[in-house]
């Protein structure tokens, strides 16, 4: 079946039905196409064909072979060979000269069948036609004008396909209209008006040095948008706003009156049409293409209080992004943010919205603080309500202006408004985003409503506290100079400023063990450690995998300090698992973990893990007495210090001189035991910010095809076959993976017995954007007997 | 063969602004379908020569027509054309036609109403006497089959006919719109026609628009009303209307809409619930007693012919219980604060819509919103010539008007982009434009002809149009034939195959050259079926000796070859008649 020159002779069947009734001995090429009852099949088949792999060999053949299908007389088999063409032509590269020659020759053989009679054929050939476009518009820098005209064409073919009579056609056509590409202005025009637009431009372009066929003039695009969107159908229309939107950016003048189509759109009487409608509006407003007019706003206002909260939140969210052209459409906007604020209180985001809303209209919200300034003065003592929604969204969008970005003009904002508007603090902060921190616009309020206050603040706090207070900061002014922008991914010299920051509050809470209340060092830490997670989430590469390490560290440094704070309380021997022993056993997996989840340690580092591994064994042996196996861990872990340091570039810490000294002068560790106050308090810990190359190993195992709305399905005692995907970043070859797999505790013991795996794997080829990334697919095939769930 | 096409004189007079309209008849060689709307009619001067055009020397009727397809509803109650009468009945009952009628199920159950009130009407107006009674007209119906969608019926051995949905189709009358309209295929041996009716390619809230499957035509007959209008989106008239109506209800105003019963009023009405829905209104919207019994019966039983999104949602909830709409009591007529009152007569001629336009016009917070068209005379039609400021309803009541005016414009039948569109979509091989004025036809002629590339007539009153038809001949082929065909065209693929392997130009693949032409000569025989041969299998299948032509520089040997080569075609002449 894969053999493309048996395909290919299917063809003589396809054209003489009448062969199969005749079944007579044939040459040898055509002896495979007896034509007989699983005719109907073989164009299936075709169609798979050209699935990875097979493609590669030559899909000349198989384009060939599916076009001479295409002429068939069945219609199944029609549709089915097209189908199998849009796959060629999917993977096909048309940059290269044969692939360029596939889509040409898989989109003629497309229009032959735009008006078969049969609607699967004309479905495929939607899809089909739809497919070469794009392949078309990947390249046409070719020939940049013969292309163009073709994309036109394309277009209106489409067009005349989407007013079929059957609704799947029209569906598939207009998606095929939304991601056409390179179409001009002309016909984009056209597509929005019944009325025929007379243009000179378009009539008998000739494209490839054929004349446009009579059916393929500008008339056949005329108004499809307007039929699209007046479909009884609720898909078909659902679709035909989507590629309303989606053609918008390609032409202002279409933008505009796609818009008033889309406007209209919003009295539809099926929720997923208005909701797609809204979601198009926001696209064109996110291009930049939305120009509200005043007849809209009538409209917009009416979905600000739709009974629906998902059309309400679209509608603000695209309120949040236009820009209105007139003073009275920017009040008729907020007036009606403020009115859907007060029917459905609990919809706070809407001071979002004020606030964006206000920062894009620099001017206008200028204008209105200079009311709202007039209306705070005048209103006498209590009268003004400052909890009244109104009140507090002409407040949001008042502050709002000083952020807008028409910098050209100077905007004064009435400090009055700046002293109202710290008690919506909150709010304000909200609407700037999440990471902003309040103190900072806190001062930035009171400093323009001219109240001393931040200056003059007395460091009273911890300074732990008031560090990473410090560290926010740096991060807000950078928030705060480019509002617009919302970084995710945080510059990384601030990063490391902040790092710094932290460590060096950690640093200065250790010293603070002895004399504080532990609990307050415990907070201290947790803050620092929440801070380092905030941080390592939004950074990537060296400095995240650094900060991951440091999020370890520590958590061991608070490990330590709350083992010495048990052991110092109680230094006696007890027996049995005691907190104690789960702290130290959580420290040990703390210390396991810097050790081995991370590659490319450098000798900083390691000697600050192996210091930390020091102080475990120490408290171990405080906490177990004399014995002999930690003695012995603890001497290789000095003696590998000691060959870290032995060329002398790095010297060993205090902590470790003693340790050392104590220990070779009582091999029998009771010395140790002893001295341990002293020893501890020698041990500092100095996290260095010198991270070298350090990578984060890690390793995430995902089960395919396995939820728990689709669970995998097997049947007891029949082998099943799992798949996983492994994914390993950052490991080298030496590394060796150890799949350790548990079935329900319960069962195990039978089921053991009977369970047999294999694991096929295939290794990929790395892939640039992870080069240091292997990817393993494991098939794993068990027995399984009983009745238990899957790992 | 072609098919014939006889256009009947309908009547003399003008209606609407428009021209008399023309109905077609389809005539084949063997018989004869009348796809007619309810309008045709036969007036007493035309009949005679309706007889004689249709019965072609046939001695009646029923033997001269094959049957007749009812399309759609088209009069209505209101009429006022004094030469036209309902023809059914009257061709049925008085003329003596007992052949089959098909209508669609909506058309059946309410044509016995119509014919009634038509009866009704003629008489009344035209004073003359009755030309049938009304147990004719029921008499009538009982001869009637109703037609499905979708469904095929063959009449006899040689006509299949079958409807196919249309849309809904809105008469030039105030607010009657009808569904149950279809487009009727029919074939006749190997020729087919399909014949429109009225028909509507923009669906609408509440009925769905046309729907015909592709299929191969030598004849459309389409209706072209307005073949050279283009209508604007109802999505702009809807949203102009429910601005106004908003508009009017927040600022505690009164809204009236005077509609009729059926169609319309269920449009407005889905509309409003849906904002009242979305919008969260309060404001009540009343719906006058008697509209919504007849209506809900109506759409119950016909929830077949309405639009998608009512079929869907039917199962669920009756799309006409609307969750909005409340009954109206006379007594709230008075009541202060807004509300939104739909009532009957939709031309304010009379009835409650009257009553209320009486009580609420002088205020200037109320909206009276108006039908696109109103007959002369009426409150409706003083409203839209211009907006007076006091009405006269006769010598002691006047009515001074304040209040807002909306017009509400209708989307009757298909425009001309639909036309177009259908057309474009069944591409026929002929088009037949009827039911139109004639300037507008021929500009929508040009167009189809010149875009289309079709030929298309438009054929006046008593005028013939002749048109051919296809006719497909069932033919076997030898086995020979074939395995040869076969065998050429599998040499031909694997040359070629090599020569863009080697070449690699893959631009060369599946080209329109790619056409492969077989040889072969096509026997016919009056007495079997014709065949395809091979060249060598004609001597055989004849039963003759194959003589074999040497040519000899001589003269003489010359001769004697002719004469054998004369004999040989005679031979082949006994048999075949032609080749391919």
């Amino acid at each position: 079946m894969a053999d493309p020159d048996v395909l290919s002779s299917a063809y003589p069947a396809a054209v003489s039905s009448s062969v199969r009734k005749h079944p007579v001995p044939l040459d040898d090429s055509l002896a495979a196409s007896d034509g007989g009852p699983s005719f109907a099949k073989r164009p299936r088949a075709a169609a798979e064909l050209p699935a990875p792999g097979g493609s590669a060999a030559s899909p000349e053949l198989d384009v060939r072979a599916l076009v001479s299908l295409t002429t068939g007389i069945y219609p199944l088999a029609r549709a089915e060979a097209l189908r199998g063409l849009a796959e060629v032509v999917e993977k096909a590269d048309a940059s290269c000269s044969v692939g360029s020659g596939i889509v040409e020759c898989s989109y003629e053989s497309a229009v032959e069948l735009m008006r078969d009679d049969d609607e699967g054929v004309r479905l495929a050939v939607v899809r089909l036609v739809g497919a070469c476009a794009q392949k078309f518009s990947a390249t046409v820098d070719v020939d940049a004008n013969g292309y163009g005209d073709l994309m036109d064409m394309i277009f209106l073919q489409l067009s005349s396909m989407a007013r079929d009579m059957c609704t799947q056609v029209r569906i598939e056509a207009f998606s095929a209209l939304g991601k056409m590409q390179r179409v001009s202005e002309g016909v984009l025009l056209q597509s929005l008006s019944k009325k025929v637009i007379k243009t000179d431009t378009m009539c008998g372009s000739i494209i490839n040095g054929q004349k446009l066929p009579p059916k393929l003039k500008i008339p056949c695009a005329a108004g499809v948008f307007s039929h699209g969107i007046e479909d009884e159908f609720y898909q078909v229309r659902t679709v035909t706003c989507k590629s309303l939107g989606a053609l918008a950016k390609f032409s202002k003048q279409y933008a505009e009156k796609a818009l008033d189509l889309l406007m209209d759109m919003m009295n539809d009487d099926t929720r997923a049409v208005r909701l797609q409608t809204l979601q198009a509006l926001l696209q064109m407003a996110t291009y930049g293409c939305l120009s509200v007019q005043e007849k809209h706003m009538h409209m917009f206002l009416g979905l600000l209080v739709d009974t629906s909260a998902l059309i309400r939140d679209a509608a603000r969210k695209i309120l949040g992004l236009v820009t209105l052209p007139k003073l009275q459409m920017f009040k008729s906007a907020v007036d009606g943010l403020v009115t859907s604020l007060e029917k459905n209180p609990e919809e706070q985001d809407v001071y979002g919205i004020l606030f964006s809303i206000g920062k894009n209209h620099g001017s206008f919200s200028a204008n209105i603080a200079k009311h709202l300034a007039k209306e705070i003065t005048m209103a006498s003592d209590g009268e003004l309500i400052l909890d009244k929604p109104r009140i507090k969204a002409l407040l949001i969008v008042s502050i709002s202006a000083p952020f807008s970005n028409d910098k050209h003009k100077k905007l004064d904002i009435p400090s009055i408004i700046f002293s109202h508007a710290i008690c919506l603090l909150g709010k304000i902060s909200c609407a700037l985003g999440e990471d902003v921190n309040q103190d900072l616009l806190l001062s930035y309020l009171c400093h323009k409503s001219g109240m001393p206050f931040w200056e003059n603040r007395s460091i009273s706090a911890e300074f732990g506290e008031s560090e990473s207070c410090n560290v926010q900061k740096m991060e807000i002014d950078a928030h705060m100079e480019n509002p617009a922008k919302a970084t995710k991914c945080l510059d990384e010299t601030i990063v490391m400023q902040s790092m710094k920051a932290i460590l060096e509050t950690v640093e200065g809470t250790w010293n603070m063990r002895m004399s504080c209340n532990i609990c307050e060092v415990r907070t201290i830490l947790r803050t620092c450690k929440e801070e380092l997670n905030v941080l390592a989430e939004s950074s990537s590469g060296l400095i995240g995998a650094f900060l991951s390490f440091l999020c370890e560290y520590l958590d061991a440094i608070q490990l330590i300090i709350e083992i010495w704070q048990l052991i110092q309380l109680d230094n006696l021997y007890t027996f049995g698992l005691t907190s104690v022993d789960i702290l130290l056993e959580k420290l040990d997996i703390s210390i396991r973990r810097m050790e081995c989840c991370f590659a490319g340690l450098n000798r900083e580092l390691e000697v600050q893990v192996l210091e930390l591994s020091l102080i475990a064994h120490l408290f171990r042996l405080s906490n177990i007495g004399v014995c002999k196996v930690v003695l012995g861990k603890l001497l290789w872990v000095i003696n590998h210090l000691e060959g870290l340091c032995a060329d002398g570039s790095y010297e060993l810490s205090d902590f470790n001189g003693e340790i050392k000294k104590a220990f070779n002068d009582d091999l029998t560790g009771v010395n140790l035991i002893s001295n341990i106050h002293t020893l501890f308090e020698l041990f500092h810990p100095k996290p260095t910010t010198d991270f070298g190359m350090l990578k984060a190993i890690t390793a995430v195992l995902q089960v395919s095809d396995n939820n728990s709305e689709n669970p995998l399905l097997y049947v007891c005692g029949l082998p099943v076959g799992v798949s996983f995907n492994i994914f390993l970043r950052n490991i080298s070859s030496h590394h060796k993976l150890w799949i350790c797999m548990t079935i329900d505790e319960a069962e195990v013991q039978g089921a053991l017995q009977e369970l047999h795996y294999w694991f096929t794997w295939k290794a990929c080829p790395m892939e640039k954007a992870e080069a240091r990334t292997r990817w393993i697919e494991w098939h794993t095939g068990m027995w399984i007997d009983g009745d238990f769930s899957l790992p | 063969m072609s098919i014939e096409c006889l256009v009947l004189v309908q009547g003399q007079g003008r209606r609407w602004g428009k021209a008399a309209w023309w109905q077609p008849l389809v005539e084949n060689a063997s018989c004869l379908t009348v796809a007619c709307t309810w309008a045709t009619t036969i007036t007493a001067t035309t009949q005679t020569s309706l007889v004689r055009s249709l019965s072609r020397g046939a001695s009646d009727f029923t033997t001269a027509i094959s049957c007749i397809v009812i399309t759609h509803l088209c009069r209505l109650v209101l009429c006022s054309h004094l030469d036209h009468i309902g023809a059914l009945p009257y061709f049925t009952e008085v003329c003596g036609y007992h052949g089959p009628i098909y209508m669609t199920y909506p058309t059946k159950a309410l044509a016995p109403f119509m014919l009634e009130d038509y009866r009704k009407v003629t008489m009344d107006r035209r004073g003359e006497e009755e030309q049938y009674s009304y147990e004719d007209i029921l008499r009538c119906m009982k001869k009637v089959i109703p037609l499905d969608l979708k469904q095929t019926i063959h009449v006899d051995k040689d006509l299949v006919i079958r409807a196919y949905y249309a849309g809904h189709v809105l008469k030039p009358l105030p607010n009657s719109k009808v569904l149950g309209a279809a487009m009727i295929y029919a074939k006749v041996g190997d020729a087919a026609m399909v014949y429109t009716g009225d028909y509507n390619m923009t669906p609408d809230r509440h009925l769905g628009a046309a729907q015909i499957d592709h299929l191969k035509l030598d004849l459309l007959i389409t209706e072209s009303t307005y073949a050279k209008t283009i209508r604007d989106s109802r999505h702009a008239r809807e949203r102009e209307f429910l601005k106004a109506v908003h508009k009017c209800v927040s600022g505690g105003g009164k809204v009236l809409i005077p509609t009729f019963a059926l169609g319309r009023a269920q449009e407005l009405c889905m509309l409003l619930d849906d904002y009242w829905e979305r919008m969260d209104l309060k404001v009540p919207i009343y719906f006058s007693a008697g509209l919504t019994i007849q209506a809900n019966m109506y759409y119950k039983m016909l929830i077949g012919w309405t639009s998608q999104k009512i079929k869907d949602s039917h199962a669920v909830h009756n799309p006409f219980d609307f969750k909005h709409v409340c009954h109206f009591e006379r007594s709230f007529i008075n009541n202060p604060g807004p509300c939104v009152l739909f009532a009957t007569p939709g031309m304010i001629s009379g009835g409650f819509s009257l009553e209320a336009f009486k009580k609420w016009a002088p205020s200037e917070k109320n909206l009276i919103t108006l039908p696109g068209y109103c007959v002369a005379g009426t409150v409706g039609h003083k409203l839209m010539s211009g907006k007076p400021a006091r009405i006269n309803l006769d010598k002691d009541t006047h009515i001074d008007v304040r209040c807002q005016i909306h017009q509400l414009a209708f989307s009757p039948h298909t425009d001309s982009k639909g036309i177009m569109d259908l057309i474009e979509f069944l591409s026929p091989k002929h088009v037949i434009l009827v039911h139109g004025e004639k300037p507008q036809m021929a500009f929508l002629k040009e167009r189809i002809e010149s875009e289309l590339g079709m030929p298309c007539y438009y054929p006046g009153n008593n005028e013939s149009v002749s048109i051919p038809t296809t006719k497909n001949l069932k033919m076997s082929a030898t086995e020979r034939f074939i395995t040869s065909c076969a065998a050429e065209q599998g040499k031909l693929r694997v040359h070629k195959g090599n020569l863009v392997c080697g070449a690699s130009m893959p631009e060369v693949i599946g080209s329109a050259e790619d056409v492969d032409v077989a040889e072969g000569i096509l026997l016919m025989d009056k007495r079997k079926a014709p065949k395809i041969l091979c060249d060598d299998e004609l001597v055989e299948v004849l039963g003759m000796e194959r003589h074999l032509v040497q040519f000899e520089p001589m003269v003489s040997r010359i001769e004697a070859s002719v004469q054998s080569e004369l004999q040989r075609a005679k031979a082949a002449d006994l048999g075949s008649e032609g080749n391919e």
